[in-house]
């Protein structure tokens, strides 16, 4: 016999034109689903285009391909999917490749390559992808059945207990894993009737089909009654697969086309560099106020997300009690798109939205919005590229227009805008801090320097930073740079003003900065603040300045590497270093300061959210500014930082770079109760130390103790 | 239905003083200027009232003396919402009856329904200005007024005026009036930086001032006060600051 | 007659004490010193003090004030006695005439002063500028009177025993366009402040709402009673009945302990006279420091940390 088999066999004439008609249904059904999809994201406020089209196709194909977002952070899981999907793209093209056979091939070209070599190699492959599929199934099938991560679990932070309204998630999860895990299973039903009606010995190419076949045949299903079998099976796989092509559009499904789309619509610099506000745009078009004003690529974005959770695992606000999940911001922008523009509004299916009504309110409370602290640690793991930070930004844009904001925050914008910081001291104070030096420092508004050191807010005014500003001073004048500040016409950099969505004052801030900038002279900006570096560094574009800015620990890395600084004595302590999220999630910047730690001879011990997966002390975004809107009973942000670290064990330090983590970490080690069983040291403090210069130079808030370098 | 805000730019002092060469007056060096705290209450209440009556043609005007630099405080009014702007061009720093010389003219051209005044400023702490308009305007007048109800068809309108020790007298006075208003009396709304800068867009008219006549006082010498005796000061970091407090405290309560 | 006018401040059936300080600060500039009580019964108010030469019963309008009658009275006493020197107190009622007595008679006029002098017959007043920072010497026109709104506290108050005897001046009863309808009492509250020995308060420093339970709790350890500035009144983060101030309580504990509190002109009228005065502030310029007994510079979190953690 010829290995090979025919699709119809046992199917009368009518039979297989009711076939093609179901064909033709289940593939219209799709398609209306996709063009109402397609519908409902042009709706959105802008144009439905991408740039570089090309660029972003092979960006996609190479993530979604090799599943290198998906598998981070949790490879089992990736895994998992891995199978599932090359399982189900296998046999996808598998049927694809008889429908070629039988409705191309053969008929029109007369060719007939189904047989032989080619059926085998065919058989072997859609069984192990097969197989593959049901064993993708089962892991994701323990995942969320048995394993039940803090990811999975669909409660909500901003919803009183029980009432997260999430059954139909649930069971729209767990019957999308079904009907898969019933394609695979009747079609592997299909195949072994189909061996079973006649036991070819070519079908040993089918090695799950075969076995099972002989095993029904043990049983007594051969000849005619395998046969009648089969043709029952034929059909429920047959309808069952139709009907799933058709369900893609409307369930959980969606997201095979949703989520590689999405994938290809992240901007690389999402988060990082916020979009402008429109010079002439109206009160109701600043920011995101309806479900309208989201452009359609958010809209792709939202119908991606298939609630795998790494971004409520991730986010340090849905883990210290804050009202805010950003899976759940998505997910409930995601269900007023549906019922105001998608399917569900076509079909009238409740719960029903207006276009036009306001997603800021009782859907998405502010609270909500103003307890993000645009740390990017969820737009960082999300595995399909949804950009939750500057959706929240857009929206909290909304708010800052319409003026309801606390009143702490209002009133430290106004500081801001009167005094040009966000201490609300007058800007002559601003090199205060230049007082307890024995030196003067260059006025860079006179004279050339090499570096522009921006010293930033926190690291000018607050009195634990301005030590750490006094000795890098120190530390930049024995290392023989030539350094110049910019006194009082330095201004607030305007990172987090910007996150707050106040862009009109961040314009403002900027004007001025770029102003008193531009009229040095100078090679590099240096700062210490990784707010300033980043807003300096990424978005000031617009202003068409060509600074090249460098954060101190990359700079100090330079001048120990080029022997201007010599560590003298390498430090004996075992540390814990903490990525400040604006240097690294933000600028990538996550070596340089590790290198420097090595080269002082320090012990560093990561914990086990480092790097890419800092966990954000809780000052960003403009919360510093704001009131406290987490829970009472939950712990802080900061808190829970140094309790990560303290778990490590035998840690001497808490290592930071970056002044508000300064401030955040020294409160945190003293309101967590565990002053004295650690202490924090700030990167320029240790490497001051191991320079071992005879200077007294007080290194922490030990109420006046001084300390010998 | 209209209402006249006056504005005043104060200045404020920081932790450094220097006087000028005349020792009658603080050099400029050492001060900043924001818009007076009293003001963008009395402001806001104005734009409230005029989103509560919701009619066409309404309009909240703010009035202000001084030179350019005022503009600034005028346009943050504009920016909550005020429809136009006014100022009284004069540079020199004046007392609050001067103050409303120059600026009953312009009040009185407006032919307002209800002026507002803040009570005070935080620089000159006279809460002067507000009833010496009034009497320059003829019109009646409340000082310190902590919630309004007007009803402008019945002519008149009761207010709450706070007293001492927090008590407060219920006021019926005739409108057109002249009401003087005090903190608390809302939540001033933020003016963000859009809108100021849309405001910067927009013209402020300037007028010249008009006969002051003598001015209410002339300034013979400032200086910097006596700390009074036993000001003493406690040395130190936190930790002795807060002994030597504690020491203080267990004797004195003895 | 080259005196002294003062007009007599009273609520509610009861005199004020500033009257009394009033009745002093006149005495700095010499010249006889007349009283002037505006009620409907002005004869209930008995302001025989020392150093109190005339006493001038206005029987007018209604027993509370009015700010139309005071100043017809006024100007009309103005225009028969024709004084050197109006002294009225610097408050809520004074405010809402003596400007405008000022403007429309063209004298000269300066308010919160809290000092007074005589200089070659001419009236020199102190008041303080720039938020209370800065101090200066005023001068008037010498052919014109002068009206001062004297700030309360600022001069002690004049004994009882005076020999001074009353007599009537009968004015017509201007209408009054603004009219007492009824007062409000300010709602007492859980503690009362101007009772306790030791008050530990705060101001504006605090930063936000959510600092309050530190500090109640920090009181609770102290012994203190919590007590707070007008900001953060007007904020709605602490009731009326806890505020120092001119418009709250006025306060006289043995120890007043002032976190992140500047001390404006209204609030220090409010604690001034406090057994011991310690105040905590960053700005070693703040007002609060001209009343204090001892004073730090510091910033009030961490002072407050410390006390948090004396045993």
């Amino acid at each position: 016999m010829t290995p090979t088999r025919s699709t119809f066999a046992g199917l009368s004439t009518w039979e297989i034109v009711f076939w093609y008609f179901l064909i033709a249904v289940s593939t219209a059904i799709f398609v209306w689903g996709v063009v109402r999809l397609v519908l409902k994201y042009r709706r959105g406020r802008g144009p439905f285009y991408f740039d570089r089209p090309l660029t972003r196709l092979r960006r996609a194909a190479v993530v979604v391909l090799t599943h290198s977002w998906i598998k981070r952070r949790d490879p089992v899981a990736g895994a998992g999917h891995f199978l599932i999907f090359y399982g189900f793209v296998v046999l996808f093209i598998g049927t694809a490749i008889l429908g070629f056979e039988d409705d191309f091939a053969k008929p029109v070209l007369g060719w007939d390559f189904f047989r032989n070599e080619f059926y085998e190699v065919y058989s072997l492959f859609l069984d192990v992808f097969g197989a593959a599929l049901i064993v993708g199934l089962v892991v994701m099938a323990y995942k969320r059945g048995i394993q039940r991560p803090f990811r999975l679990r669909y409660w909500r932070p901003d919803r009183p207990e029980g009432e997260d309204g999430r059954r139909l998630y649930v069971i729209g999860d767990w019957a999308f894993l079904g009907i898969l895990f019933f394609l695979a299973l009747t079609g592997f039903l299909l195949e072994s009737f189909r061996i079973a009606e006649t036991n070819p010995s070519f079908e040993v190419w089918s090695p799950l089909g075969w076995t099972v076949a002989q095993a029904f045949r043990g049983l007594g299903l051969t000849g005619t009654t395998a046969a009648d079998a089969h043709f029952v099976q034929w059909w429920v796989h047959g309808v069952a697969a139709l009907g799933f092509v058709a369900s893609i559009p409307f369930t959980k499904a969606v997201h095979m086309l949703a989520s590689p789309a999405s994938v290809a619509s992240r901007d690389e610099q999402a988060g990082r560099a916020l979009a402008p506000i429109p010079a002439d745009a109206k009160p109701d078009e600043v920011g995101y106020g309806t479900i309208l004003d989201l452009p359609p690529r958010y809209l792709v974005q939202l119908d991606a997300c298939t609630k795998c959770g790494k971004c409520h695992a991730a986010c340090p606000a849905t883990n210290s009690g804050y009202p805010l999940s950003p899976r759940d911001l998505i997910l409930d922008l995601r269900e007023v798109a549906e019922g105001a523009l998608g399917i569900r509004h076509e079909l009238h299916l409740e719960p029903l939205y207006g276009s036009k009504e306001s997603i800021i309110g009782d859907i998405i409370r502010p609270e909500t919005l103003w307890s993000c602290m645009q740390c990017m640690a969820c737009v960082e793991i999300c595995p399909v590229g949804i950009e939750h930070v500057p959706i929240i930004n857009q929206m909290r844009r909304r708010l800052v227009e319409r003026g309801e904001m606390d009143a702490t925050l209002q009133q430290t914008l106004e500081s801001i805008y009167e005094t040009g910081n966000s201490f609300g001291e007058a800007s002559r104070k601003r090199a205060r801090w230049t007082r307890e030096l024995d030196f003067d420092v260059k006025d860079i508004r006179k004279e050339p320097a090499e570096v522009l050191w921006f010293v930033g807010d926190y690291a000018s005014f607050d009195p634990r930073n301005q030590r750490v500003t006094q000795t890098l001073a120190r530390m930049l004048r024995h290392a023989g740079v030539d350094f110049g500040i910019l006194y009082d016409a330095e201004r607030n950099a305007g990172c987090d003003v910007r996150r707050v969505g106040e862009e009109g004052l961040f314009n403002h801030l900027r004007e001025e900065n770029v102003k008193a900038i531009s009229n040095c002279t100078f090679d590099r900006i240096l700062t210490w603040d990784p707010h300033s570096f980043h807003t300096l560094r990424n978005e000031y574009g617009a202003f068409d300045v060509d600074w090249h800015v460098v954060h101190h620990s990359q700079f100090l890395l330079e001048l120990v590497n080029d022997g201007r600084l010599a560590p003298k004595k390498p430090l004996d302590y075992r540390i814990t270093y903490h990525d400040p999220c604006t240097l690294g999630r933000y600028n990538g910047v996550y070596d340089e300061p590790r290198q420097l730690l090595a080269a002082i001879g320090t012990e560093l011990v990561e914990m086990p959210r480092s790097r890419d997966n800092s966990f954000c002390c809780g000052a960003g975004g403009g919360r510093i500014w704001m009131n406290e809107l987490k829970r009472d009973d939950a712990p802080r942000p900061s808190e829970q930082r140094i309790d990560e670290a303290l778990a490590l064990g035998g840690v001497d330090y808490f290592v930071v770079c970056c002044p508000k983590d300064v401030t955040m970490y020294e409160d945190a080690i003293k309101t967590s109760g565990h002053q004295g069983e650690i202490e924090l040291r700030e990167l320029t403090e240790l490497v001051w130390e191991s320079l071992d210069l005879v200077l007294p130079v007080p290194a922490g808030d030990r109420g006046g103790e001084e300390e010998h370098a | 239905m209209k209402i006249v805000v006056c504005v005043k730019q104060v200045a404020v002092l920081g932790d450094e003083v220097e006087f000028t060469a005349d020792a009658r007056d603080v050099d400029p060096d050492y001060l900043d200027f924001a818009l007076n705290e009293w003001d963008s209450y009395a402001t806001e209440e104005a734009l409230r009232i005029r989103e509560g009556l919701g009619g066409e043609g309404d309009e909240v005007v703010v009035v202000s003396v001084g030179d350019e630099q005022v503009e600034n405080a005028m346009r943050r009014c504009l920016a909550m919402g005020a429809d136009r702007a006014i100022r009284v061009d004069y540079a020199r720093s004046a007392d609050p009856i001067t103050v409303a010389r120059l600026l009953a003219p312009i009040a009185e051209r407006e032919s307002p329904d209800l002026v507002f005044c803040g009570v005070q400023s935080s620089d000159g702490v006279q809460a002067a200005t507000g009833t010496a308009l009034a009497e320059l305007l003829g019109l009646p007048r409340v000082a310190v007024v902590t919630r309004i109800e007007w009803d402008p068809s019945a002519g008149r309108a009761t207010v709450r005026r706070e007293l001492e020790g927090g008590l407060i007298d219920l006021t019926e006075v005739d409108t057109p009036a002249l009401l003087t208003i005090q903190t608390g009396i809302n939540q001033p709304r933020y003016a963000n930086l859009r809108a100021i800068k849309q405001a910067e867009q927009k013209e402020i008219e300037v007028v010249s001032p008009a006969e002051q006549g003598e001015p209410a006082y002339r300034v013979r010498r400032m200086f910097a006060p006596s700390k009074g005796e036993g000001a003493e000061i406690l040395a130190g970091g936190p930790a002795d600051i807060a002994r030597r407090i504690r020491e203080i405290v267990e004797e004195r309560l003895k | 007659m080259k005196g002294t006018l003062i007009v007599a401040e009273h609520l509610r059936g009861e005199l004020r004490e500033l009257t009394r300080e009033l009745v002093t600060a006149a005495q700095q500039l010499g010249g006889p010193v007349t009283v002037a009580v505006i009620a409907a019964d002005p004869s209930e108010f008995d302001v025989g003090f020392q150093g109190v030469d005339e006493i001038v019963n206005v029987p007018l309008g209604r027993q509370e004030f009015e700010n139309d009658v005071y100043q017809v009275a006024l100007e009309a006493l103005i225009a028969d006695r024709e004084p050197h020197a109006v002294l009225l107190g610097f408050t809520v009622n004074s405010m809402g005439y003596g400007p405008a007595v000022a403007a429309k008679l063209g004298l000269g006029f300066a308010s919160d002063v809290h000092g007074l002098a005589l200089e070659a017959g001419a009236v020199i007043a102190t008041r303080s500028f720039y938020g209370g920072k800065v101090d200066a010497e005023l001068e008037f026109r010498a052919d014109r009177a002068v009206v001062l709104l004297v700030r309360p506290t600022a001069f002690a108050p004049a004994a009882d025993g005076g020999k001074a005897s009353a007599t009537e001046f009968a004015i017509e009863l201007p209408s009054a366009r603004a009219r007492h309808l009824e007062f409000e009492d300010a709602a007492a509250g859980d503690v009362d402040i101007t009772t306790a020995d030791f008050l530990l308060s705060v101001g504006r420093g605090i930063g936000d709402k959510e600092a309050i339970p530190q500090f109640e709790q920090l009181a609770d350890k102290l012994g203190a009673v919590l007590s707070v500035s007008r900001p953060l009144v007007d904020a709605g983060w602490m009731p009326n009945a806890r505020q120092v101030g001119q418009s709250g309580k006025t306060v006289k504990p043995k120890v007043y302990l002032a976190l992140g509190i500047s001390g404006a002109v209204q609030h220090l009228a409010g604690m001034k006279t406090s057994g011991t005065i310690i105040a905590v502030n960053t700005d070693p310029e703040a007002a609060i420091f001209n009343v204090a007994h001892f004073g730090a510079v510091a910033d009030l979190f961490d002072v407050a940390a410390e006390l948090e953690k004396l045993p």
